[in-house]
């Protein structure tokens, strides 16, 4: 029988449509990749390819836009948004306008072309947790801009268009919209038992242990209640905290190492598939919250979405996070 | 002095004519291509001084043709012309020397095809 789950923080419902007898290996995933081989705009030794970059690690002051570098964060070079000019915020009527002011950066998270984010070593992987906290920081020091977007997509089906592994941030003047539903649904659980929404979820699910996909002293994984995806998943730091960049450095090599676990597990489970992950952090204009928490969500791309999901909100997954946390569990690293 | 060669990749006719034509009185030497593959031939045969490179053809598409002929020829002009604007988020497209969206008005085509070739 179907089941009908409800996310506690959005409110949304999800249908946990188990297929009997489903495998992670039943998934079917598209390996192929867009543009296997030729040049590579992100590559070492192309960077007049790229905008000049706007943060570097590793060249040991050497000159910029050159080789030598361990990761790289440049603008996009056709961005959606541009980042001269005002926002002009106007209405017509009833409708509001403003102008499309933003900046689009790509965090080049290593110059090693055939490197997976996946498989980089977990102090690799911090430069990249770092580089998204120094260009939050950068980008917050501009008063139009209320939020920074940082994401990945992995695998071609996730819509990554370069096998070079990249992550990318959007500073908006606007917030997006999941993210002022996921602050109104943690307020409001806020406001009737006044502790934090997250807080409560990390207890028991450290309690129940049926979702928790692994921990380490500061973070904890765990295949949350009502998930969209089979084997979607969550990183939150244990300890309560609504800013990312707020975060701090001694807990980086944790918050890698458990990405990368958490990374390598999912890998294990479904050979090399595609996923798309987001960092949920609290606006730039605002101090600590009570009732948010940091955290980032990690969305395979095994189903599709079509016109129900499309028009109901509704998701349909086939895999209960139950079975989906024991798979990755079972895994042998 | 010699014309400069463009190469115009594009599948749609009535585009090929219309910039064969614009760009002939241009003063270029204009060449076409119809799909990926016959622009890569072409390019092999003979490089150009620049491409006019479409990306939604059939068979092999803009940007893999693009970064066919960057590897082999990094310094050679691209340009990526598409009709439309969400090709701008393939990071491959990063390796073309500049994208245009097709507009009946050609003066932004023409003119980034001016200063690349100056």
């Amino acid at each position: 029988m179907p089941e009908l789950r409800k996310d506690p923080i959005l409110g949304r419902w999800i249908i946990i449509a188990q297929e009997r007898g489903k495998r992670p290996t039943d998934f079917y995933v598209d390996v192929s990749t867009k543009s296997k081989g030729g040049f590579c705009p992100l590559c070492p030794g192309n960077e007049k390819t790229t905008p000049p970059e706007v943060l570097a690690y590793g060249r040991n002051n050497g000159q910029a836009n050159t080789p030598g570098w361990t990761l790289r964060v440049v603008p996009n070079k056709f961005p959606a948004l541009v980042i001269e000019g005002n926002l002009d915020k106007e209405a017509e009527g009833l409708y509001d306008r403003m102008n499309g002011i933003g900046a689009h950066e790509v965090i080049i998270d290593t110059p090693h072309h055939d490197a997976s984010f996946t498989h980089l070593p977990p102090q690799d992987l911090q430069l990249t947790f770092m580089a998204f906290q120094d260009r939050i920081r950068d980008l917050s020091r501009d008063i139009r801009f209320n939020y920074v977007v940082v994401f990945k997509n992995y695998g071609s089906a996730a819509g990554a268009s370069l096998e070079h592994s990249h992550s990318q941030l959007i500073a908006l003047p606007v917030l997006p919209r999941m993210i002022t539903s996921e602050l109104e649904g943690c307020l409001s659980y806020f406001c009737y038992k006044d502790r934090c929404i997250y807080c409560d979820i990390i207890r028991q699910e450290l309690q129940q242990d049926i979702r928790l996909v692994c921990q380490n002293e500061h973070f904890v994984t765990l295949t949350p209640f009502a998930p969209r995806s089979p084997f979607e998943l969550w990183i939150l730091p244990r300890q309560h905290s609504s800013s990312y960049i707020d975060m701090p450095d001694s807990w980086l090599p944790s918050l890698s190492r458990i990405f990368s676990e958490t990374l390598r597990r999912l890998d294990s489970c479904i050979k090399d598939i595609p996923y798309n992950f987001l960092l949920h952090t609290q606006p730039l204009r605002t101090g600590p919250l009570e009732h948010y928490h940091w955290h980032f969500e990690i969305v395979p791309k095994l189903t599709s979405i079509a016109g129900f999901e499309w028009g109901t909100g509704f998701y349909i997954n086939p895999m209960p996070p139950e079975l989906s946390c024991s798979y990755l569990k079972e895994v042998q690293l | 002095m010699l014309q400069k060669r463009i190469l115009i990749v594009d599948d749609e006719p009535a585009i090929q004519l219309l910039y064969n034509e614009e760009f002939t009185d241009e003063g270029y030497t204009v060449e076409t291509a119809f799909n990926g593959e016959a622009a890569l031939a072409a390019f092999s045969a003979s490089p150009p001084d620049l491409v006019i490179l479409d990306i939604n053809m059939p068979g092999i598409n803009g940007i893999e043709v693009l970064r066919r002929m960057k590897e082999q020829c990094p310094d050679l002009p691209i340009v990526l012309n598409s009709a439309y604007q969400q090709f701008k988020q393939d990071l491959g497209a990063w390796a073309s020397d500049a994208y245009v969206v097709k507009s009946y008005d050609m003066d932004e085509l023409k003119d980034t095809v001016r200063k690349l070739l100056t």
